[in-house]
């Protein structure tokens, strides 16, 4: 069997204010939920490790994820470019039950592109468990994530539900 | 690292790692600990990597530093939770620095604890999303106002799975019955914004509230000439609502002789205007609601057997507060929301006590009380929560016709003169936003005088000047 390197790659949180970013975070690394609201200035940085399997469902790459978890971007001023340079993957986020907060995520990917144009992306359609599943229309927000070659994917960090998976799956394209 | 220059560093929050030209760990100030996840032991190697995950992906500037291209680096507000969970805010620094003994260029890191500036900014950015975070939460529940019936109660989901039921069925009537305050209103909007007739117009009318003369024309509209005041021909409500919901509320009100003109609506959808032979044809869904027990005003022959029946059809009882055990909890912390940002006060929750004594009242006015008191303890209330004396549950509760609007109708139970010059009290001083001079004057008393009374009604506030500028 080959050695399997750990890769250490940054992934940027992204999205508006209260959509759950800092919150997706905390419940992947430490599985914990707060509801109370505590808005981020500047950045917290976690870790963590992420083991991927390959077809053969064995060991493929291990890469331990450094997660910027970022304040609300008012501007892409400098203190921002600073900020999200060097990443290798950015997580979208929006809120489901604030639809307002899907519009702002096209200029996210955009610029953060621009910096870091080799980057991976994913989105998070999050705060799946405040809205009506058999009223959620996907399709519109699906057109984004084509857009940008990725997946889309619905969670809670209330829940918990898809937090994992959603990590994974950027993991993977890192 | 000496002695001598820990105690520089440590004057001024500082904390210091250097890292050779393989940016391997060389030195490093005592408190660096304080701010690095990982444990530093002298004889291992450390590289930049491990000991500032912060710094992966920026290698090209890290060399860009080594290489004295660039000056400076810095990375702001990074925020750290001690081991007591404090939050605590830190700047990191790349310096490039020559080793005074070799000559090489080292790699200098300096961590600036700045949380007292940044902790500042904090809470105003907080302030300030908190704001736009209830300004969108709130825009969502108008929207949706069956995501606005809250709580987890059994009873509760039994509502809101009633409501999500009738989505799909345009037409049916629907009887609400449930006792005053108990959130018929809402949950007619709530069907009514469900439902497939969500577009068209929610029209009400309070068959209590109107006179009995009055209610034909209201709802089924009149022609010109159809009584002596009928100078125009007027719409009635029905047609309005044309297309949307019409909601009767206190439909137990609605006098014998309109119960029959309006079951022949309800059966052929068709009706006429006072004074018109022409016959009108509207879609919409009919909503009523009552507090009353419609099957014993059946008995007593107030009510009409058939339109009860017919009305009957897909009903159900809204659960009274009390039986709804921890959401009066919910309701209580969503309705402080509301509040206190109306009154833009930073009021956040309860205290345990006041949860308590929220618990064990036994709310006769249900919801709608639940609303008033919070409200009334958000304009009163100075601290960040809410506690039990702030509160004012009422012992002897008085019936609803004793709410002040309605100030000569003296219900059965009789009433306290004190208990309404209270509430006029606490009236006066909401409509004065809080401004005791502007309440004192719309109850034509002076300022004193007003000031004993609230003192006397224990409707005292402690520090009234908080109260005036606190309420904008
Ligand atoms: N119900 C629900 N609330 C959430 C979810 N994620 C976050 N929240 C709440 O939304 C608010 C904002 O979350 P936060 O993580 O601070 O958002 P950020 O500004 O994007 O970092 C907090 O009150 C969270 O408790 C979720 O999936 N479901
Ligand atoms: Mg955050």
């Amino acid at each position: 069997m080959k050695d399997v390197v750990t890769l250490s790659k940054k992934v940027c949180m992204l999205g508006a204010f209260g959509v759950g970013k800092s919150s997706l975070v905390r419940k992947y690394v430490y599985n914990i939920f707060k509801e109370d609201y505590l808005t981020t200035i500047g950045v917290q940085i976690y870790q963590k490790s992420v083991t991927l399997k390959n077809k053969a469902n064995q060991v493929g790459k291990s890469i331990n994820m450094i997660l910027w978890d970022m304040a609300h971007i008012e501007k892409f001023d400098k203190t921002i470019k600073t900020q999200i340079l060097g990443a290798s993957g950015a997580v979208l986020v929006f809120d489901l039950s604030r639809m307002q907060t899907f519009n702002e995520l096209e200029e996210h990917a955009k610029r953060f592109l621009e910096v870091n144009p080799n980057s991976k992306l994913v989105f998070a359609a999050n705060k799946i468990d405040l809205v009506d599943n058999n009223k959620l229309k996907m399709e519109q927000f699906l057109h984004l994530s084509e857009q940008y070659n990725t997946e889309c994917l619905v969670t809670s960090a209330k829940t918990g539900h898809n937090v994992e998976k959603m990590f994974s799956v950027l993991a993977s394209l890192l | 690292m000496q002695e001598f220059f820990e105690q520089i560093l440590r004057e001024k929050k500082l904390s210091c790692a250097i890292f050779d030209h393989d940016l391997v760990l060389q030195d490093w100030s005592k408190f660096l600990h304080q701010y690095c996840s990982i444990r530093i032991a002298n004889k291992k190697i450390h590289t930049i990597w491990q000991v500032f995950p912060e710094l992966v992906g920026m290698e090209e500037v890290v060399e860009s530093i080594l290489k004295q291209q660039t000056k400076k680096h810095d990375i702001e507000k990074i925020n750290k939770y001690t081991a007591t969970g404090k939050l605590r805010y830190y700047t990191l620094t790349l310096l490039p620095l020559a080793d005074p003994r070799t000559g090489y260029i080292q790699l200098v890191c300096l961590i600036a604890d700045t949380t007292t500036e940044t902790a500042y900014e904090q809470e105003i950015q907080q302030q300030k999303y908190e704001i736009l975070m209830l300004q969108s939460n709130l825009a969502k529940y108008g929207n949706h106002s069956s995501i606005g019936i809250l709580g987890n109660s059994e009873k509760i989901i039994h509502v809101r799975e009633f409501i999500k039921r009738l989505a799909n069925v345009k037409n049916t009537t629907v009887l609400l019955q449930g006792k005053s305050g108990t959130g018929k209103n809402l949950v007619a909007r709530a069907i009514h914004e469900t439902s497939l007739t969500a577009d068209g117009p929610f029209v009400e009318i309070n068959c209590a509230s109107i006179p009995a003369t009055l209610l034909e024309s209201e709802i089924f509209g009149y022609e010109k000439g159809a009584f002596t005041n009928a100078l125009n021909s007027k719409n009635g409500l029905l047609e309005i609502a044309d297309g949307g919901t019409f909601f009767l509320d206190e439909i137990g009100e609605l006098p014998l002789s309109l119960q029959s003109k309006f079951l022949s609506f309800l059966e052929y959808k068709k009706f006429r205007r006072l004074g018109s032979t022409q016959e009108n044809t509207v879609n919409v869904r009919i909503i009523a609601a009552t507090n009353k027990d419609l099957k014993k005003a059946v008995e007593n022959d107030e009510f009409r057997e058939d339109l009860f029946y017919r009305l009957n059809v897909v009903a159900t009882f809204l659960p009274d507060l009390h039986e709804l055990g921890d959401d009066v909890i919910i309701l209580a912390e969503h309705f402080i929301n509301v509040y206190a940002y109306d009154f833009r006060k930073k009021i956040r929750g309860l205290t345990p006590s006041a949860r308590e004594k929220l618990m064990a009242y036994s709310w006769p006015g249900n919801v709608r009380e639940l609303r008033n008191v919070i409200e009334r303890a958000i304009i009163f209330a100075d601290g960040d929560r809410l506690d039990d004396k702030d509160l004012l549950l009422q012992e002897i509760s008085p019936k609803p016709a004793s709410m002040p609007g309605d100030i000569s109708a003296i219900p059965d139970s009789g009433l306290s003169i004190a208990e309404m010059e209270k509430r006029f009290f606490f009236n006066a001083i909401r409509k004065a936003k809080g401004n005791q001079t502007k309440a004192a004057k719309l109850l034509g008393l002076s300022l004193d005088k007003f000031r004993y009374r609230m003192k006397k009604y224990n409707l005292d506030i402690k520090n009234s000047d908080g109260v005036e500028t606190d309420i904008k």
